[in-house]
């Protein structure tokens, strides 16, 4: 996909690079370090074959080079030969970047090992061909003229694309001068600036560089064609129209970095304990990746726990269609798929005011004619122009390859100097719109049928009009600043919006393989930058905001408040006092009715007025509870009991007895795991922990005597 | 979500969010139809084709198959059950009614469970054939007891689906007074209605109207009908009744309207969700799904060697992968795939990873509508709605900021949480008119705000080159003759118009297979333009056309043969760009703006030094058009364009 590339990076290990500088409580060489290993990691990320690195020590206390026979390379290592860069490779490499205890060594020496060992690896191939040198200018170079311009010559001969980053080099641009520099290093500075001046490369100071790195870098994708063919409007048999086109995406989302499902290797288990334990020691290598395996089994009475294992070879294909299972043969696999033909046909027109941007139900994708088809470029110029001029969308029918299910999209012109093309996106299906019902919010409609215009759901003209005023203050249309300073810019431009859980993890990943045993780094704040509103713009429309919070008189709702909580009276339509009706003899309910178990817990403590009364419910719950699973066949009655539990504890959390149900789920646990229930019911007590129906703790309720760390404890046993 | 991405095997669709972690996200819908005299009696016959045929029974039962096949579709692990009552016969399980329970001349038609093929070929013969092979259609002398009806509704749910987040039952009856006026039998109902309101079932009351009368739900029903405790606070529940003649419709039509219009529960996607109009001025809202891409489910595995065909259940087993040792689910860990190997962070650190704050909904300002350019699209919309649960004063002030938002053409910019842990997102706020509003181009959305995701710049693709030839002013106005007669019905795209022409066909044949039918050969797929329509409306102006267009090619291809090298200031009198929309063309920073300078003019600007008094807005539109960088400062810039103009 991407193109092949070598890189090779010098570093300067000189001993000098263990100082710090500048104000900076970082070694030189860590620093700068910072951004090679930025770069390298995001090479051995992208876990390429082609993307080649090799990295030379520069001032080494050793020689070890292919022209170490040589005069003037001395003090030049190669800590490793140009290949392709994995976790392994990065590991060791850090171990080799280490500072030495001299400081002489030539850096233009070591630019000329890395062309040779680049020339060696990548032959006459294409390749992008890179060095970097990171350096403090500390050592003295070879000066020579004519040798500086035979090298800048074969640099460029070569294809190499070479940066020199230095430590506290001068930068004009970026806003840095070095003040009390040393003369050798002022001296090289200007030598290797020179050099990649003749050699068309860059000279910048690290600083920018490492400043750099926070800004996320987007990875560049290859056009994806997602149909090529005619686009037509009418018969194509009968003359109508038909240009071939190629359609693009314009928009996909960029897939975030999944986490996969790993185990510890074994042996490294054993050896290291848990790994939550020895965080920050882990190394890569300790993990082994996992195979999914699917198996079937189908529910058979007279199986082993009622279910019997079937071979994948024994199974047919099918659907379901409700339960019932439809076996479709071998030979019909494909009947149920519509049968559909490749093309792409205009269904007719809309104007554009009719179109709501929310109605789309996915990315969009670019329609552009054919390449090197001019038929095809004047007519879909014509198309495009039209609808532009007629201000309308077109609405088409799309099946990208035979067989392929059709779907509906809507088509916008888009004209620019240079450039014309459709954009698309796709529609919903009748099936697709949920067809909920909501009040009209700018009116109430009474039960008589009476519209009324004011009511406390609806907005005041005050409230209509600050809010005009609020929303108008903290309009960023043109809020970011030019670089005049004055606002003309749109705020928050989709170029400068980056997917933050993307970068993020990438971030966090990238730092863990350099950094093992360091924590995870903070949420760089470029991926943050918009999840509040600029403070400045925040600031101006203040006053706007405090006379919006004044006119909403917006209350939050409190708590709820605890004590012997009831729910609020419900009616039917009529009015009809039901609970008056159920103290009536005749209603009247003695004892809660296992059938009916539910409804009638609710109703006593809705009507409750004392404490006992409650309790003596409670009790009955329990009980009806108890039977069910004892009576249940199987799992039968499981979900009913888990049902009925979760309102027996919603009622215990309501009334601020979580004490009466605590014990109560105490004691059934006891009785579930025994199996004093009817046998074994352990899978009860898997479901009710995933359902989270535990003790209520002192968070829930006041007056439990359960804290939520004993509450999570009560689970894991 | 679009089709692209389930070729590219990327994230699912995420869930709907479990609000009672304890409940089952399942819907069973119970329904309740009166078998009396009355119901049964069939429509005056007719000449007229538009007329009645359906008795206000058929009508019943005729829904009752549709919407059974339609969740088939829907919700295809959601249950459905049809009790019938007023019947002579009763019946409960297929076992003996139990003594102590038994309810009289109520009879469990179809039992609440997922529809089986079965299900649909009893319904089917029924509705289709008058085939009443339980014969069961057969009033009851006496009435059945409403109170009996409503409690065994209560058993069916409680039993069968005890811990579904929704549960209700959709009475049809054309009865308003069925116990006539009896105090102590309505009261007894009323009791047993609020028993299924306790236990978490909701009913809905679907009257069936006569000619003469209107039905009076004063007389008894309004005892036993209550709010939908999920319903908006302002909405009033009203029950629709159906009748024949009603807005035209036939009896049959009417209750179908009106019964889809409830049969889908009302699920929040999420709820209790802040809104955070500007620091300090927070409301809660709702959201909803209302767009939910449907699609046919996958194919699974069947065993044949039983008496009947058995689903094959799935189970994963896991194993390392080089020593295939077995794996527990205890020992997995979660890392990421890094340069070969795995990059490992303990759980703590995986949230912290991906934490960037809690749920919310909070606005960064807002924007012009018209900077919401048409291709920025890259998933479906959420629909909020106030809600008071959080905050009291939320619904006026939603109104007071959506009212503003239609007025001046904004949209709300914000940054969006939808859950813990979600991974955040950029949402453009856009209101959504009336549906009383005649300008609405969505009459079938209700009015709202929106949630709608902005791409990342990291989700923008590039294209590929394109050289343009334009067209001419002539073969444009040829084109606008097709496009101007070729317009939609009411100039709108109407979802309902088009069924999944693909979703229906698989369930169609499933359909045939499972109840043993002759398999159709030919679908139906609304979605394949009227070719004959626009030839008759539009063949003669794609004939102009498609001849100008030849015309035009010609000239195009004879010049470029005469001149090798196009001047550029040749271009520019090629064709006026926009010729219709300059007077709303004239936009700020917009793309469409500095931009417009051509290629001639920008080498006399770059030559004659005018480019440094430029400003950056336009430079970098200048740029864009050249699909050059456009960031960095301004020396920049105008060095780029230096360039590009050498």
């Amino acid at each position: 996909m991407a193109d092949k590339e070598a890189t090779v990076y010098i570093i300067d290990l000189g001993s000098s690079m263990a100082d710090c500088h500048n104000g900076r409580v970082e070694p030189d060489l860590n620093w700068s370090m910072q951004y090679v290993w930025d770069r390298i990691s995001t090479t051995v990320a992208a876990n390429r074959k082609t993307w080649n690195i090799g990295v030379v020590g520069l001032k080494t206390d050793k020689t070890d080079n292919p022209l170490a026979e040589e005069d003037g390379y001395e003090n030049i290592s190669v800590l490793r030969e140009i290949g392709p860069m994995y976790m392994a490779g990065l590991r060791s490499l850090q171990e080799k970047i280490q500072p030495s205890s001299t400081d002489t060594g030539d850096a233009l020496s070591a630019v000329i090992i890395a062309m040779e060992m680049i020339e060696t690896f990548t032959k006459k191939l294409k390749y992008n061909r890179r060095i970097f040198l990171v350096t403090n200018g500390e050592s003295t170079i070879d000066e020579d003229e004519e040798n500086m311009a035979d090298i800048a010559k074969r640099i460029k001969e070569l294809g190499i694309e070479l940066t020199v980053l230095g430590v506290d080099f001068d930068d004009a641009e970026f806003g840095f001068k070095e003040e009390d520099k040393t003369e050798q290093k002022a001296t090289n500075e200007g030598l290797l600036k020179q050099l990649t001046e003749a050699c068309d490369g860059q000279f910048g100071t690290i600083a920018e560089a490492i400043a750099e790195l926070s800004v996320p870098r987007l990875k560049p994708v290859k056009p994806y064609k997602s149909y090529e063919g005619p686009l037509t409007l009418g018969d194509p048999k009968q003359g109508a129209m038909s240009i071939d086109v190629e359609r693009y995406f314009k928009t996909h989302k960029a897939t975030i970095p999944p986490a996969s499902n790993v185990v510890l290797r074994q042996g490294h288990a054993t050896q290291s304990g848990d790994a939550d334990a020895m965080q920050g020691v882990q190394s890569g290598g300790d993990f082994a990746a996992v195979n999914n395996i699917r198996s079937y089994y189908i529910n058979h009475p007279g199986g082993p726990q009622g279910k019997k294992d079937i071979k994948l070879e024994d199974l047919a294909k099918g659907y379901e269609y409700g339960r019932t299972a439809v076996h479709i043969s071998e030979t019909e696999h494909n009947i149920t798929k519509i049968e559909t033909t490749k093309g792409f046909a205009i269904v007719g027109f809309i104007p554009q005011d009719n179109f709501e941007p929310f109605v789309n139900m996915g990315d969009s994708c670019m329609i552009v004619p054919q390449k090197f088809n001019e038929e095809a470029s004047i007519k879909l110029s014509s198309f495009i122009h039209s609808l532009h001029e007629l201000e309308s969308y077109a609405i088409a029918r799309l099946v990208i390859k035979d067989g392929k299910e059709p779907i509906l999209l809507v088509l916008a012109p888009h004209i620019d100097l240079e450039f014309e093309c459709l954009y698309d996106v796709p529609l919903p299906f009748a099936e697709d719109v949920r067809s909920y019902k909501f009040p009209p919010l700018d009116k109430i409609v009474t039960v008589t049928g009476k519209v009324l215009n004011e009511h406390r759901h609806l907005p005041s003209r005050d409230l209509v009009e600050t809010m005009s005023e609020y929303v108008d203050a903290m309009d960023i249309t043109t809020y970011e600043m030019d670089d005049d300073g004055n606002r003309t810019q749109e705020y928050a431009p989709i170029d400068d919006l980056y997917c933050p859980t993307l970068h993020r993890i990438n971030q966090a990943v990238r730092h863990r393989a350099i950094y093992p045993d360091q924590p995870v780094p903070p949420i760089p704040p470029i991926l943050v930058k918009y999840a509040k509103p600029d403070e400045d713009l925040e600031q101006a429309a203040r006053t706007r905001l405090d006379d919006l919070i004044e006119t909403a008189e917006v209350k939050k709702v409190p708590p709820k408040a605890t004590g012997k909580f009831k729910r609020d009276k419900v009616v039917p339509r009529s009015g009809l006092d039901i609970d008056a009706l159920l103290k009536q003899p005749e209603h009247k309910r003695a004892k809660i009715d296992s059938n009916n178990a539910i409804p009638e817990f609710r109703q006593i403590l809705d009507t409750s007025d004392n404490e006992n009364v409650v309790k003596d419910a409670a009790k009955q719950m329990g009980q009806v509870i108890r039977d069910l699973i004892s009576d249940s066949m199987g799992d039968l009655n499981y979900d009913r009991a888990i049902e009925d539990l979760g309102v027996f504890r919603e009622g215990m959390v309501d009334f601020e007895l979580p004490n009466v149900f605590n014990a109560y789920l105490l004691d059934l646990k006891k009785k579930i795991l025994s199996g004093e229930l009817g046998g074994d019911r352990r899978e009860l007590w898997w479901m009710l922990k995933g359902k989270g129906l535990g003790l209520i703790d002192n968070s829930t309720a006041e007056s439990s005597t359960v804290t939520p760390e004993e509450a999570a404890e009560f689970y894991k046993k | 979500m679009s089709w692209h991405h389930n070729q590219d095997g990327n994230e699912p669709e995420e869930d709907e969010i479990d609000e009672d972690v304890y409940k089952s996200q399942k819907d069973a819908l119970l329904f309740a139809i009166d078998v009396s005299k009355t119901m049964l009696k069939a429509p005056p016959a007719s000449d007229d084709k538009k007329a009645d045929t359906d008795s206000g029974l058929t009508a019943a039962l005729k829904c009752a198959y549709q919407v059974m096949q339609q969740r088939i579709i829907s919700n295809p692990k959601d249950m459905m059950g049809i009790i019938l009552f007023n019947t002579e016969k009763s019946k409960f399980t297929d076992e003996e009614v139990d003594r102590s329970y038994g309810y009289p001349h109520c009879y469990v038609y179809v039992p609440l469970d997922i529809p089986s093929a079965e299900d649909v070929k009893k319904l089917k013969s029924l509705v289709e054939d008058g085939e009443d092979s339980e014969e069961v259609l057969i009033p009851s002398k006496e009435p059945a007891n409403i109170k009996d009806v409503l409690f065994c509704a209560n058993q069916i749910l409680a039993t069968k689906a005890p811990n579904f987040s929704s549960r209700r039952v959709f009475v049809i009856t054309d009865n308003a007074n069925p116990h006539m006026d009896d105090k102590k039998m309505n009261e007894a109902a009323a009791v047993r209605a609020k028993d299924l309101y306790d236990l978490g079932v909701f009913i809905t009351l679907f009257p069936i109207g006569h000619k003469d009368s209107t039905f009076d739900l004063n007389k008894f029903w309004n005892d036993i009908i209550f709010k939908d405790p999920l319903a908006e606070l302002t909405d009033l529940e009203t029950v629709l009744e159906s009748k024949s003649g009603n807005d035209g419709l036939t009896l049959l039509k009417s209750l179908i309207k009106n019964i889809d219009s409830k049969k889908t529960p009302k699920r929040a996607y999420f709820s209790s969700m802040p809104f955070e109009i500007g620091p300090g001025l927070t409301i809660s809202v709702k959201g909803y799904n209302l767009f939910q891409k449907q699609a046919p489910a996958r194919s699974c595995y069947v065993w044949l060697d039983g008496e009947k065909a058995q689903i094959a259940i799935g189970k994963t087993e896991r194993t390392e992968k080089e020593t295939e040792r077995d794996v527990e689910k205890e020992e997995l860990k979660k890392a990421y795939k890094f340069g070969g190997e795995y990059v490992y962070f303990s759980p703590e650190e995986q949230a912290d990873v991906k934490k960037f704050g809690e749920k919310t909904i909070r606005i960064i300002g807002f924007k012009d509508r018209s900077l919401l350019k048409f291709w920025m699209a890259i998933k479906k919309s959420i629909f909020i709605y106030p809600s008071e649960d959080g905050y009291v004063g939320s619904t006026r002030v939603f109104s007071a900021l959506w009212q503003k938002l239609l007025k001046s053409k904004k949209v709300g910019i914000a940054w969006h949480i939808a859950r813990k842990n979600a991974n955040p997102q950029l949402v453009a706020i856009i209101p959504s008119r009336s549906q009383s509003d005649e300008n609405s181009g969505t009459p079938y959305l209700p009015a709202g705000l929106w949630l709608y995701p902005i791409p990342f710049a990291d989700d923008i693709r590039t294209g590929p080159e394109v050289k343009v030839v334009r067209t001419t002013n002539e073969l444009t106005d040829k084109m606008n003759k097709v496009t101007g007669q070729l317009q939609m019905p009411r100039g709108l795209y109407e979802p309902h118009r088009y069924p999944n022409p693909a979703l229906q066909w698989h369930y169609k044949i499933l359909q045939a297979l499972a109840l043993e039918e002759e398999v159709p050969d030919q679908p139906d797929d609304a979605t394949i333009p009227k070719n004959k329509a626009i030839s008759k409306r539009a063949g003669g102006y794609l004939q102009e056309w498609a001849d100008v267009a030849s015309e035009v090619l010609a000239k195009h291809q004879e010049g470029k043969a005469v001149k090798r090298e196009p001047d550029d200031e040749d271009s520019e009198d090629a064709r006026p760009k926009k010729r219709t929309k300059t007077a709303t063309a004239s936009k700020k920073a917009g793309e469409d703006g500095g931009s417009a300078m051509t290629d001639a003019a920008l080498k006399k600007l770059v030559d004659s030094g005018g480019i440094s008094k430029m400003k950056v807005a336009e430079l970098k539109d200048i740029l864009a058009a050249r699909s050059l960088e456009t960031k960095g400062k301004k020396a920049e810039l105008i060095e780029r364009l230096e360039q590009w103009a050498e």
